[in-house]
């Protein structure tokens, strides 16, 4: 009875080894044949009755908050640790290889603390008004809920996302390369409600957000954005935010850094001037090659990724039909066009644009093909709403240099080998 | 005695004048709420999917009739394991290795505070789950609701700002508890004061196991001092003399977020002796200068100017235009490959 079983959990170990091994050790990895045009003897999984065909599985109660299946052990968050100096004020990444379609799930959303996960209960906290308006208030959980409330699906990508491809590539998986991006249906009330119950005054020209975690999290926001989309949010898809998230309450700023999301959202100040805190000074800034330093760069650009295949997603399967697929997202609205290179950028094809299309929103495309077995290197190019092209690694280090760590969004590159195993490059 | 829903009431109305009602032990409620995934407490508890933990604390440990008890917590219960204090505490501190084999996989609570904190809200449930010493409840729970002591809708005070009339007004003491935030142009700043040598003590105490003795840093910890000149270097020091514009930003943050893991526990004088130290370490000033409110605007950092705007939209690569893209033999020979992330090897292992 136990051998069906085991045959197919230790088949499965062998393939994610297989993957690990392509991942870091650069192993030239056969093909793992998944399926065979004949079939020489007859499948035990077919023919024999497996023991989920037989015994009864779990009760309604097993499981109080439901979990993904036991094998998809793959689908995890997963940091870089020589990154950081402490995991209190780090980062981690969306498996995005795992993924398809436009949301992403509330428990792979990659996290970025300054200070940890504060645990805070909704009863214990305050969001608090204050500055340059008629009546400072100071608001409960309970109040904010009775706002006017909205539902938007928004994508944040932190600054730094690509950041560590700017000399060349350096990590191997769009995980790595690309995860510090989610997208999410936030559930809330637009910010500008609660400004005009305390009265905006007339010289209001910028917003300081804060968090109640222990880095005290504060950014300068122009009251303009304040006024027009940001959001103070209290759910995400669906259910109450996470923890690291910000549980119980974060603001969102679309399309803008999402360093700027402020988390734990405690206090918003109305100010006449920015404050040019550490986290719009010191980082945040974009250094430039003559040695000057961007600040204040909020939105994020129109950039997309091929995330299957890519190097922790190989081809497994051979030379035929084959699903490429990706994400393109733009700060300043609708993604309107994705084409695809398989050879590098010599020539492109448009790919097929999901139509669940959302302005600031991540975007789902498609591109099938007949792989004829041959290496292949993989581009994406995004065009948003607005004619914004992403550009090549070679044109964006030409305007900036190298040093400027965040807001790379250029065209990422994967090298398909003759085997299916797939590699980060940057190609002539 | 106050019960609970009262005592909402009164928060409600309280709320609009600042008050804050008294909460019995709500640290070990919330912390318990991480419990709760699991364990069921109070008159209507149920079995979940650990036990129920009416009464818990200073009985046998394992009397829940129906419940399915590990091997091993069987093995301990028959031993004798009684909960009381010490044995909950050891318990809570790491479930797996004091009862190897338990269902809880729980990693285990960190802080002696927070354990006690739940034992003490453990405590107050009898095996009934009644809670004997309750003064009130938090006003997130969903009460049994008496509905005599809950006040007619129509009876609520509606607070007279906004649009909505939500919220309450803020005090000026609550404000000034928050509001601790300073601008490049000194406001915010407290009255205060402090000089580099006495920053040097602090700073050698409490920042530079992170931050380095004289601001190198340490690890991946942020290097604090030296870097001048080399922002155009292929390996930038971003420091606070070579890189930060304002020394605002340094006073503001470490005043809100420093040291790392106890945040807020310098005081405004400390946080102007360790930024005067930091200006010292910075080559900035000598080692007898006091930072003052008053001085504190007389203090530029030398990056200040070479700050810009924002104009990303005047980069070459902004002015493609989309009708013109090349879509069919955009480069003349195939491509090949120039740069490989495999030969770095430092993508962590799956």
């Amino acid at each position: 009875m136990k051998k069906p079983k085991d045959t197919i959990d230790s088949s499965r170990r062998r393939q994610l080894i297989k993957t690990g091994m392509a991942v870091t050790g650069g192993i030239s990895a056969s093909l793992v044949v998944a399926s065979k045009a004949n079939a020489a003897t007859p499948d035990p999984l077919i023919t024999e009755i497996q023991d989920w065909n037989r015994y009864l599985g779990d009760g309604v109660d097993a499981r109080p908050y439901g979990l993904p299946s036991k094998f998809e052990t793959d689908a995890v968050r997963r940091d870089v640790a020589w990154l950081t100096a402490d995991p209190k004020a780090s980062v981690n990444f969306t498996p995005l290889h795992k993924l398809d379609g436009i949301i992403t799930p509330n428990g792979l959303c990659f996290e970025r603390h300054h200070g940890g996960v504060a645990e805070i209960a909704p009863s214990s906290h305050r969001l608090m008004i204050n500055g340059l308006v008629n009546n400072p208030l100071v608001f409960t959980m309970e109040d904010l809920m009775r706002f006017p409330r909205e539902n938007h699906l928004y994508f944040l990508e932190c600054a730094a996302n690509t950041g560590m491809e700017w000399r060349g590539a350096q990590l191997n998986g769009c995980q790595f390369t690309h995860g510090m991006v989610h997208n999410v249906m936030y559930s809330g009330v637009k910010l500008k409600h609660v400004l005009a119950e305390a009265g905006l005054k007339g010289n209001a020209k910028w917003l300081l957000p804060e968090g109640a975690d222990a880095s005290h999290m504060t950014r300068s926001i122009p009251i303009e954005k304040g006024l027009d989309d940001c959001l103070i949010v209290t759910h995400m898809n669906g259910e109450a935010l996470r923890p690291e998230q910000g549980y119980p309450l974060r603001l969102v700023v679309p399309g803008w850094e999402g360093n700027m999301w402020v988390k734990w959202l405690r206090r918003i100040e109305v100010g006449d001037k920015p404050w040019h805190h550490r986290e719009e000074t010191s980082k945040y800034t974009d250094l430039l090659e003559d040695g000057t330093a961007r600040r204040f760069t909020w939105e994020m650009e129109v950039k997309s990724v091929i995330t299957n295949p890519s190097p922790q997603a190989p081809i497994n399967h051979g030379r035929g039909q084959t699903v490429l697929t990706g994400i393109a997202w733009s700060g300043y609205g609708r993604v309107k066009r994705v084409d695809v290179s398989i050879d590098g950028g010599r020539n492109w094809t448009t790919a097929r644009l999901d139509p669940h299309s959302f302005s600031k929103s991540l975007h789902r495309f498609y591109f099938d093909f007949d792989w004829d077995g041959r290496e292949l290197f993989l581009q994406s190019r995004a065009i948003d709403e607005f004619g914004h092209v992403q550009p090549t690694k070679n044109q964006l280090r030409a305007a900036r240099g190298v040093n400027s760590i965040y807001h790379n969004n250029s065209i990422q590159t994967w090298h398909v080998k003759n085997d299916g195993v797939v590699e980060n490059v940057e190609v002539s | 005695m106050l019960k609970y829903p009262k005592a909402r009431v009164l928060g409600v109305l309280l709320a609009i004048s600042a008050a804050t009602p008294v909460i019995a032990n709500d640290e070990g409620k919330a912390l318990f709420g991480q419990c709760r995934a699991c364990h069921a407490i109070g008159p209507d508890a149920k079995t979940q999917y650990g036990p129920v933990l009416n009464g818990v604390m200073n009985r046998a440990a394992m009397v829940e009739e129906g419940y399915s008890y590990s091997d091993a917590f069987k093995k301990a219960s028959e031993g004798g394991l009684t909960w009381d204090n010490d044995t909950m505490a050891a318990f809570l501190a790491a479930p797996m290795s004091y009862i190897s084999g338990t269902k809880m996989a729980y990693p285990g609570v960190k802080s002696d505070e927070d354990i006690q904190h739940i034992i003490n809200y453990l405590s107050l449930f009898d095996e009934h789950g009644n809670q004997a010493g309750l003064v009130a409840e938090t006003s997130q729970e969903r009460p049994d609701e008496d509905p005599k002591e809950r006040m007619l809708a129509a009876n609520f005070v509606l607070p007279d700002h906004g649009v909505f009339h939500l919220g309450r007004k803020a005090l000026n003491e609550e404000v000034a508890a928050w509001d601790i935030d300073v601008r490049p142009d000194g406001t915010g700043l407290p009255v205060g004061s402090g000089d580099a040598l006495t920053g040097m003590d602090l700073y050698d105490a409490q920042c530079a196991s992170c931050h380095g003795d004289f601001g190198e840093g340490t690890g991946r910890w942020p290097i604090l001092a030296g870097g001048h000149d080399t922002l155009t270097e292929e390996r930038p020091e971003k420091t606070i003399g070579s890189y930060w514009p304002y020394l605002s930003t340094v006073f503001d943050y470490v005043r809100r977020a420093m040291p790392f893991g106890n945040a807020r526990s310098l005081s405004d004088d400390d946080v102007y002796a360790i930024t005067a130290y930091l200006l010292y370490l910075n080559d900035e000033v000598d080692e007898e200068f006091e930072l003052t409110s008053e001085n504190f605007t007389s203090i530029a950092l030398p990056n200040e100017a070479n700050f810009i705007a924002d104009n990303r939209t005047d980069e070459p690569n902004r002015q493609i235009n989309v009708n013109e893209l090349c879509m069919t033999d955009c480069i003349a020979t195939p491509v090949e490959v120039t740069q490989r992330a495999l030969v770095l090897d430092v993508t962590p292992d799956e």
